[in-house]
């Protein structure tokens, strides 16, 4: 998909399957800076049960790379304005 | 900008695609072709093509499926798709490798995705046809979601049995 650019002071989610079905979204864009760490809270308050029903079972990418959720105690990474992140449910292609 | 118009828009973008040498891979929205992918691979230093076509089944575990739409993250599909494509033309010393996959909805009984290889035997085209196969369905950023009579599924290859659900913009995990 084409992607388009989020406003200043934003980075653009992209939502696929099971996280498009659980938000009615594709694409929508949120305020950055915003810390990994938090991104998953930040999408709970937003979509009640996504944690559960969606992002506990996915990956997330920020620029097409893959990234892990620091846990406590490791080295938060910055989400920054303009970035694409992706919230990867498990594939099924074939 | 609106989100809401963009939900469930499929992308029209036809064809997007990486080739590099004697590798292709490609995403597209229009009917597979064998032909045209054996082409891609083609090699005269070649002594076996091996093809694989993968087709939409009209049932899973017996339930009647009605229709199959496959989404995808573009970009990082095709960077996915080039780095299996790649690794595996070194370590089979291939000749060509080309995988294509199909998007949007794919009737029942026609191809999803098609891979060939060719190598200098056909023992390495075997086995990088298989593995490119399950590579693929292990990590290809491509989602299937299967429509039945009563709702529909995005289908996950790593459980093989159970997917979620989807109600109402929510989802439960199916039994």
């Amino acid at each position: 998909m084409t992607t388009p650019k989020p406003p200043p002071g934003h980075f653009t989610i992209l939502y696929f399957a099971s996280a498009t079905s659980f938000t009615a979204k594709n694409v929508e864009s949120l305020p950055a800076p915003l810390s990994l760490k938090k991104l998953f809270d930040v999408l709970e308050e937003r979509y009640k049960g996504i944690k559960d029903s969606v992002l506990d079972h996915s990956l997330v990418t920020i620029n097409l790379a893959y990234v892990d959720i620091p846990e406590e105690g490791e080295e938060d990474v910055i989400i920054k304005e303009g970035d694409e992140v992706a919230i990867i449910p498990p594939v099924s292609s074939g | 900008m609106t989100t809401q118009d963009q939900v469930n828009t499929p992308p029209a973008e036809g064809e997007t695609s990486i080739t590099l040498p004697n590798i292709y891979v490609a995403l597209t929205d229009a009917p597979l072709d064998i032909l045209s992918i054996m082409d891609k691979v083609r090699s005269p230093e070649a002594g076996a093509i091996v093809t694989f076509a993968g087709t939409t089944r009209n049932n899973f575990a017996s339930k009647p499926v009605h229709s199959l739409t496959y989404t995808s993250y573009r970009p990082l599909a095709l960077q996915t798709l080039s780095s299996i494509a790649s690794t595996l033309f070194t370590k089979h010393s291939l000749k060509g490798i080309a995988i294509v996959h199909r998007l949007g909805t794919v009737p029942i009984g026609e191809e999803s995705i098609l891979i060939a290889v060719s190598s200098a035997h056909r023992k390495a085209a075997w086995l990088a046809g298989e593995e490119a196969l399950e590579e693929c369905k292990e990590k290809v950023e491509v989602w299937k979601r299967e429509e039945f009579e009563d709702g529909g599924v995005w289908r996950a290859n790593r459980d093989g049995v159970q997917g979620v659900k989807v109600e109402g913009g929510r989802n439960i995990l199916a039994n």
